[in-house]
């Protein structure tokens, strides 16, 4: 990644996003504070899947490990919320790595045959556990806030998404930046190369799932009400479809994708399942035509389907006449 | 006796290495110690198990039975990335690059698991190094995926490089390289054994590998059939008969 002196550009949406809630009604400031819960699942799982390579469907148990665990204290043990939270994180950080540690072994579909059942697995206890959990009714769990107005819970939810993005983009700039794409290209040559991918792969799943948790434990404790409703298949298939519109290989991609299908998805509330029928086109036409996802687009990179070479790297035929030269003088 | 005297200073020593796929011994009893400082070739008709042993002897694969020890370690059972670790550097039949990063990503990524890996800016400099050796230095940006088979083959050998490693283990670096830059890769490797690297290289290239290795080990059904200089190993009734198909 080319370091660009323009960094501050990162304040302007920034700024916009502080600045925006004055100007919206509380129909849509519940929308967007909802996005920010959205986004940092979208964004953490683009780390898993998009730089990792580990297609995980099991983000959203994740995020119901901390949102229930965090539930469940603050109910039956009047933790505060913040701590329940915590304890929330832990939680799905600490069952993430026992994930990541089951899929040593696994690549590829198999990998995400099995997240998946661990997803409907944990989806039917949380309904089959109802004296813990009061299953498909809901449990409902303190507010944060006191009051009416969403507007703490936007500000809240949004200073949480940059947590978790500094935290993963800090992340990714590091070493483990490169081990995490080479274990996604090529486990073996990883190996090979002196990358321990067993303790990065435990350590991605452990992070990205807590993530996942602290997203989870914002949600239920602003919704006042989780429910088993929210481990379903088509709740996952929505922030891989976010990921996915975005960037998977992109953290600010997979945001900008979050933020964009789920107020689409609002916008498009009134037309009943036609919205669907939208968004899964659009799905198919960014797979067709920008498999970067919308954001790389965006900024002019193109998708893979119109790639140019990146711009200092030269055509590898180009190179055979020097390699002819340099042989013919050796 | 003498082998007993000569094996703690092997860096790579197998000793009665088995390794079963199955019904078939792929594998089956080889011992090869290789000295500090050798250029070993490693020949044998297809399917004879030298893949199979690089496996072995860079801890892709765990061995059935015999012991692998680097620089006096037994290292049975070891993950890949802890005989990486050790010093063993391996390419792959097929290269097996990183191929959606860029080809100075693949040269940083061996490089910066290594516990000396301290000034990133050094790091740098040396995958620099590397890649004008390797006569990649404008395709530094460009994704690995890029590059035709020949310059694949160079990359890889790049990426051990970059391991600082006590040996490399290179299988068929020659396979489907062009004759112009086959000359050049003999080349880099001759240079590699000049500097002092130790090297065991796999290939069918007969003519490409006699002319730079001192030492020939042929295989042929998992076992070894013949281990000395090449003119003496080639002339072999029992080298010959393998290569014949008899
Ligand atoms: N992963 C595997 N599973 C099953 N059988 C295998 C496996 N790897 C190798 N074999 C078998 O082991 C034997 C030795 O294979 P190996 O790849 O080591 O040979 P080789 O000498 O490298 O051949 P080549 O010159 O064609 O590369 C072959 O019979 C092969 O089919
Ligand atoms: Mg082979």
């Amino acid at each position: 990644m080319p370091r660009s002196p323009l960094q501050i550009w990162w304040l302007v949406p920034i700024v916009a996003a502080l600045a925006l809630p004055p100007l919206l009604n509380g129909y849509w400031l519940h929308v967007l504070s909802v996005s920010w819960y959205y986004a940092i699942l979208a964004a953490s799982w683009a780390l898993l899947a998009g730089y990792a390579g580990q297609f995980s469907f099991a983000h959203m148990a994740f995020a119901a490990i901390g949102g229930y665990a965090s539930g469940l204290l603050a109910v039956d043990l009047h933790l505060p919320v913040p701590l329940g939270i915590l304890c929330g994180i832990a939680a799905a950080g600490i069952v993430g790595a026992a994930i990541g540690w089951l899929c040593l072994r696994m690549r590829g579909p198999y990998l995400s045959l099995f997240t998946l059942a661990f997803a409907l697995i944990f989806q039917l206890m949380l309904i089959a556990e109802y004296q813990f959990t009061r299953g498909s009714l809901g449990l409902s769990v303190p507010e944060i806030f006191a009051g009416r107005s969403d507007t703490p819970y936007y500000y809240t939810g949004f200073v949480l998404l940059l947590v978790s993005l500094s935290a993963m983009s800090f992340l990714l700039r590091s070493r483990v930046g490169i081990f995490l794409r080479a274990l996604r290209e090529d486990e073996d040559a990883a190996e090979a190369c002196g990358i321990d991918t067993a303790l990065y792969k435990i350590l991605i799943f452990t992070v990205t799932s807590a993530i996942a948790g602290l997203a989870g434990g914002f949600y239920g404790h602003f919704v006042g009400i989780l429910t088993p409703n929210l481990v379903t298949i088509p709740e996952m298939g929505l922030v891989v479809a976010m990921a996915v519109v975005g960037g998977v290989e992109s953290l600010p991609g997979a945001v900008v994708g979050a933020v964009f299908v789920y107020v689409l998805s609002e916008v498009l509330r009134d037309t009943g399942q036609m919205r669907f029928v939208v968004l899964g086109l659009l799905i198919m036409l960014t797979q067709r035509y920008a498999q970067n996802g919308l954001w790389t687009l965006a900024l002019g990179r193109g998708g893979r389907f119109w790639r140019r070479p990146p711009p200092r790297a030269v055509a590898p035929e180009a190179a055979a006449p020097a390699v002819e030269r340099e042989t013919n003088v050796g | 006796m003498a082998s007993q005297l000569a094996a703690p200073t092997a860096l790579v020593d197998a000793r009665a290495l088995i390794k079963r796929f199955g019904g078939i011994r792929a594998v089956d009893g080889i011992s090869l110690a290789v000295q500090p400082g050798e250029l070993v070739g490693l020949i044998g008709p297809n399917g004879s198990g030298k893949t199979t042993l690089i496996n072995l002897m860079s801890g892709a694969l765990v061995p059935d039975g015999g012991t692998i020890r680097v620089g006096g370690v037994v290292m049975n059972g070891k993950a890949a990335h802890v005989f990486a670790g050790h010093g063993v550097a391996r390419t792959f039949q097929i290269p097996r690059l990183f191929r959606r990063m860029t080809v100075l990503e693949n040269l940083l990524a061996p490089a910066l698991t290594r516990k000396s890996a301290h000034g990133h800016g050094t790091i740098a400099l040396r995958a620099a190094e590397v890649l004008t050796f390797l006569r990649l230095s404008h395709l530094a940006h460009g994704e690995a995926r890029a590059l035709s088979g020949g310059q694949q083959k160079l990359l890889e050998l790049g990426r051990a490089m970059m391991l600082e490693p006590r040996v490399f283990l290179l299988d068929e670096p020659f396979a489907g390289v062009h004759p112009k830059l086959l000359g050049e890769l003999v080349e880099r490797i001759a240079e590699l054994s000049r500097r002092g690297y130790t090297i065991v290289l796999v290939d069918h290239n007969l003519d490409a590998v006699r002319g730079v290795v001192r030492r020939l080990v042929v295989m042929a059904r998992g076992r070894q059939i013949a281990d000395g200089a090449p003119d003496e190993v080639l002339r072999s009734p029992d080298v010959i008969d393998a290569y014949t198909g008899a």
